[in-house]
């Protein structure tokens, strides 16, 4: 790195500490937060009339349902009513990109845990019992449990005619240059093949809500959900009724990570909804969560990448298997997702041929979860960079130089890109990194460690998805500056960030602002994925602000009399010559309810002049420099300390980046090292937390964040959403530190102590 | 059901086929998980004689089977006796579970304490329906019944012992263990024992080959355990390596300056 470089990254870096957070924090939301105080979808107990429901799930990976029968469940007590496929009146399927999942199994089951039928009765306990009393005939099938088999495998989907007789849902190739004659000139190539785990969301609230009938044939949700206006398509279809008659109110969601992102007790709630004319609860335990819910695609990868003497890239060529479960919910998108990272969108290749093929099996489902592939994807490439600097003799931060693409450069897919710094000033910074200086030691029983990765991001839902979304403005009758999207709050506090904004834009007080979220029948934003709230967020209030302050200002001075080019906002009204001439509740009063209203919406930013558009156009980065310590006794890993240099524009709201950053990062720590819900034989191996191992508190490590932002004076869309940056190059940054205490790479997650314990020993022997 | 004396209990426990219930946090999540709940718990009394509360006895301590975990690691004794256990204790689930686990419940489970309990030569101290019965727990644990139901236990004086304690878990705290174990010297002989997942067990075999071959000469050990460990039951064989580790990191420790 040279020193101006240097110079130039450290201008703009800056570290969100304690201080920066603290001082940026508001008292508004943050203690009925904390004390669980939310209104969560799951607390409305209270409701009148409220039914408990229940769904009856497949105890069969897969097998041909030959009888069900509900006849003893409708008699017992407190039981109103036992619905199965046959009584769904409209589709009896959803799935966001592929409608194959059925509400209740008709004819099959593809998963243990698929939904047979389901009871609404007065309590939990009832409805529970009465699920005792369905009788359920299967006739087994074999199961198809290992992704790189199952296209050889009978389909499991033989019925649907799009993916008739093979269980390969997707098969997806991205291409550049000649791959063969460029591995051809390579010099050194690595070879080598990565796998990831089947990742759990484990958000603390785990899925629910309720379904209200409106005693007109419509059905109100009040649930934790993504996106409430794409389940009111989904639910419309299903209940067999006008999309008008359907809405969805996603309040105050408990976690969701992309877990909530597809319908999950919606469809058998609102039916039971509408057959019993009463509304019902359905609100999964942990165990049926665990054993229903989506999880994050487990891959496998063989990578070959090669690079001349001088180590430059020339030749990349992925094959990956993604297994998506028995369901592809939004498996097509993340495999689309995971290609483009598979590209190492952060440096220049030669020639590269990726391919991935996306496949049904009967291991539960998995879909969206934050990072959406892309991580998966990261794990491998940064790790292959690391085999081919230790090829080449050198430095993998040199070798990462030599490659990184600049300001000004197409992406990996010869798109646009719209950077927020140089990619080698986010190197520079992460190699100077005080983590490094403390060296590798070994202190006889622990064996410590540093080591570094890379990543990219794209904000969006990625290429060729209808990708918009809208938001509006108004004065509400009690006079506060109400703005509402279609967004749910899932805990990212994006409430805060909305409330900063207008209070930035308009120059009101936080207390004159009332953000309104997650109702469908409010502007329709899309989906709360893909961290693009904020970057729509902000562009819908960059268009729709200045517009609504000038009607609202020309209506206070017809109001007020006073000149309209002397008004300006304040907080709590309108000012001239810094006295106050309006309160904000006076002109609400002046006019009509709904009469000082903007609406705005806006597609997505993608990278234009491409012949298909390109999602990865607003380009995020991070370096995560890892320290690990190992034991040299258990091959137990620690990670004590976790360095982020982002770059992902200005930071808006530091609370909430220092918390999605770090957050994501736990979360990746936590693929990295204990989380996997294994299946064997279409069956998971853990049902509960005491199984499947989140980090706790004390395995947390030590981070600091940093913020680079050299975006560009001229970059229309300077505000970038991090919900899933975090997370992107945790794992290759802890694998590279245990390579740096032990020698050892590991290249299957989570790492397995006792395998890390073996090749630590025969290197130990070997030496 | 409230029995109202321990040989009560043990009727009911006999008559019912029922399941004593001491903190619950053992068979709760047990029941949970199988979606198979008991239709009747015999529950224990705390305030019955001995059986909750250290006292110290002619030949060491006596700790009550409804002692909790949270009780075990504050008490003064137990900062006498066994010093090192309190850092064990951090390690055992959450403050909530040991908040109401118990010491027997931990033991009967095969819990962590197991290991410790094991090499310090332990006894158990039984109610029975005839009488009170009390038996070393190497004999007791392997076979242990559900009608059997344990009034208190009892450790020697391990004042000025050496002990080596240490668990493998999936991750700091609150873990399933893998594997822990137990390294006692009492100033003669060494005491080894572990548990986890591959069951709980002493192991006499390896401190016999100790006690022939003395500490310092340690060349046969890694077979010997290995050997041992997969008699016992642990399967395996990247986990047996790790434990055998942590029992020669455990003699170390013991053996340090002596
Ligand atoms: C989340 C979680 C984490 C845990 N982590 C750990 C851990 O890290 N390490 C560990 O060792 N354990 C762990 N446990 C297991 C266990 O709960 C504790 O070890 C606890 O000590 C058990 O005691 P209890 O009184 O709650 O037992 P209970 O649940 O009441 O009973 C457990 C069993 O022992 C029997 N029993 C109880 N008392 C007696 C008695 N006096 N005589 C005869 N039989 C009796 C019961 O019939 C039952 O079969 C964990 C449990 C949970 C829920």
């Amino acid at each position: 790195m040279t020193s101006e470089n240097l110079q130039g990254a450290v201008r703009k870096l800056m570290t969100l500490d304690g201080n920066s957070v603290r001082n940026a924090t508001s008292k508004m939301d943050l203690a009925p937060r904390i004390e669980g105080g939310l209104a969560y979808a799951t607390d409305q107990r209270h409701l009148p009339g409220l039914l408990h429901g229940a769904i009856l799930r497949s105890t069969c990976a897969h097998a041909l349902i030959t009888r069900v029968d509900t006849s003893r469940a409708l008699n017992m007590p407190g039981v109103h009513a036992v619905i199965k496929a046959d009584d769904v009146p409209g589709l009896n399927r959803f799935g966001i990109v592929i409608r194959d999942q059925p509400v209740f199994c008709d004819d099959r089951v593809r998963y243990e845990g698929d939904a047979i039928a389901a009871v609404a009765a007065d309590t939990p306990e009832q409805a529970r019992a009465a699920l005792d009393a369905i009788e359920v005939d299967y006739q087994p099938l074999p199961v198809v449990s290992d992704a790189s088999l199952a296209e050889q495998q009978t389909a499991i989907h033989s019925s649907h005619e799009e993916h008739g007789g093979s269980n390969l849902l997707v098969r997806e190739t991205l291409e550049c240059g000649d791959i063969d004659d460029a591995l051809s000139r390579c010099t050194v190539i690595a070879e080598h093949h990565y796998q990831t785990p089947r990742q759990m969301h484990v958000f603390m609230e785990t899925e629910g809500g309720v379904a209200i009938p409106d005693g007109k044939g419509g059905v109100l949700f009040r649930v934790g959900c993504q996106s409430g206006h794409r389940d009111v398509e989904q639910l419309a279809d299903i209940l067999g009724v006008a999309r008008e008659k359907v809405a969805v109110e996603s309040m105050a969601t408990g976690g969701a990570f992309g877990g909530k992102d597809e319908l999950t007790v919606q469809p058998a709630a609102g039916l039971l909804a509408l057959k019993t004319g009463r509304p019902v609860m359905i609100h999964l335990d942990r165990f049926e969560s665990c054993r229903a819910g989506i999880k994050r695609h487990p891959v496998s990868v063989k990578m070959t990448t090669g690079c001349d003497a001088a180590g430059r890239l020339l030749a990349h060529k992925v094959e990956a298997v993604l297994d998506t479960g028995a369901y592809a919910s939004l498996g097509p998108a993340v495999l689309e997702n995971y290609l483009d990272h598979a590209t190492a969108p952060l440096y220049r290749i030669e020639a590269y041929r990726v391919s991935g093929r996306l496949v049904y099996t009967n291991n539960g489902v998995c879909g969206a979860f934050r990072g959406f592939g892309g991580n998966q994807a990261t794990f491998a490439v940064e790790s292959q960079l690391d085999e081919l600097a230790r090829g080449l003799g050198i430095e993998p931060a040199t070798l990462r130089r030599i490659n990184l693409r600049s300001p000004g450069d197409a992406g990996s897919r010869n798109q646009t890109v719209r950077w927020t710094a140089p990619p080698a000033d986010v190197l520079a910074a992460a190699v100077a990194s005080p983590l490094w200086s403390r060296g590798d030691t070994d202190n006889g029983r622990w064996l410590t460690g540093t080591g570094m990765a890379m990543g990219a991001q794209g904000n969006g839902l990625g290429d060729g998805l209808p990708d918009s979304g809208g938001g509006r403005i108004s004065l509400s009758p009690a006079g506060r500056i109400c703005v509402e999207f279609g967004f749910t709050d899932y805990g990212q506090n994006i409430v805060e960030s909305i409330t900063r904004s207008v209070c930035n834009g308009v120059g009101c007080r936080e207390a004159d602002v009332e953000v309104v979220l997650g109702s469908s029948r409010g502007p329709d934003s899309g989906p709360t994925s893909a961290s693009r709230s904020t970057v729509l967020v902000h562009g819908v209030l960059a268009s729709i602000l200045p517009r609504w302050m000038d009607a609202v200002r020309g209506h206070a001075a017809r109001v007020s009399g006073q000149p309209e080019k002397g008004l300006e906002f304040g907080p709590g009204g309108i000012f001239s010559d810094g006295r106050q001439v309006l309160s904000y509740r006076e002109l609400a009063e002046s006019t009509n309810p709904g009469g000082m209203t903007a609406n705005a919406s806006q597609d997505f930013p993608v990278a234009p002049d491409s012949e298909h558009p390109v999602g990865r156009y607003l380009q995020l980065q991070i370096a995560t420099v890892a320290r690990v310590e190992v034991d040299r006794i258990t091959g137990r890993v620690r990670v004590t300390d976790l360095h982020h240099v982002t770059a992902a524009g200005p930071v808006i709201y530091p609370p909430g980046y220092l918390g999605q950053i770090e957050g994501a990062a736990v979360m990746g720590q936590g693929m990295t090292l204990t989380e996997d819900m294994t299946a064997h034989e279409g069956r998971y191996q853990a049902d509960n937390l005491d199984q499947y191992l989140i980090p706790t508190f004390h395995d947390a490590p030590l981070q600091r964040v940093d913020v680079l932002d050299n975006t560009p004076e001229d970059d229309p869309y300077p505000v970038r959403g991090v919900g899933e940056l975090g997370i992107e190059a945790v794992a290759p940054a802890i694998t590279a530190a245990i390579e740096a205490a032990t020698g050892v790479r590991v290249r299957r997650l989570p790492v397995d102590p006792g395998d890390l314990l073996v090749a630590m020993a025969a290197q130990e022997q070997n030496l | 059901m409230h029995p109202e004396s321990p040989r009560q209990a043990v009727s009911f426990a006999k008559r019912f086929r029922s399941p004593y219930i001491a903190g619950g946090t053992w068979l709760q999540p047990s029941c949970e998980r199988d979606r198979q709940w008991p239709v009747q718990l015999v529950a224990l009394n705390p305030d019955w004689p001995e059986f909750r509360g250290i006292r110290e006895t002619e030949e060491g301590l006596s700790i009550g089977a409804l002692t909790t975990l949270d009780e075990l690691a504050r008490h003064p004794l137990m900062a006498l006796y066994l010093p090192q256990l309190n850092g064990l204790i951090k390690r055992v689930a959450g403050p909530g579970v040991r908040h109401l686990g118990t010491v027997g419940g931990n033991l009967f489970a095969g819990g962590d304490l197991s290991a410790l309990a094991l090499a310090l030569d332990t006894e158990v101290d039984l109610v029975g329906s005839k009488g009170s019965n009390r038996r070393p727990l190497t004999r007791w644990l392997p076979d242990r019944q559900g009608g059997d139901l344990l009034r208190s236990v009892s450790l020697p004086d391990s004042r000025g012992w050496r002990v080596s304690l240490e668990k493998l878990g999936y991750r700091e705290r609150f873990s399933p263990t893998r594997a822990t174990v137990a390294c006692v010297h009492d100033g003669e002989k060494v005491q080894l024992a572990v548990c986890g997942e591959g069951g709980p067990g002493r192991l006499t075999v390896t401190e016999a080959m100790l006690r022939d071959e003395g500490i310092r000469e340690l060349t046969d050990l890694a077979i010997v355990v290995d050997s041992e460990l997969e008699t016992l039951g642990w399967h395996d064989t990247r986990l047996r390596l790790a434990v055998r580790r942590m029992l020669e990191s455990g003699l170390m420790e013991l053996t340090r300056d002596v």
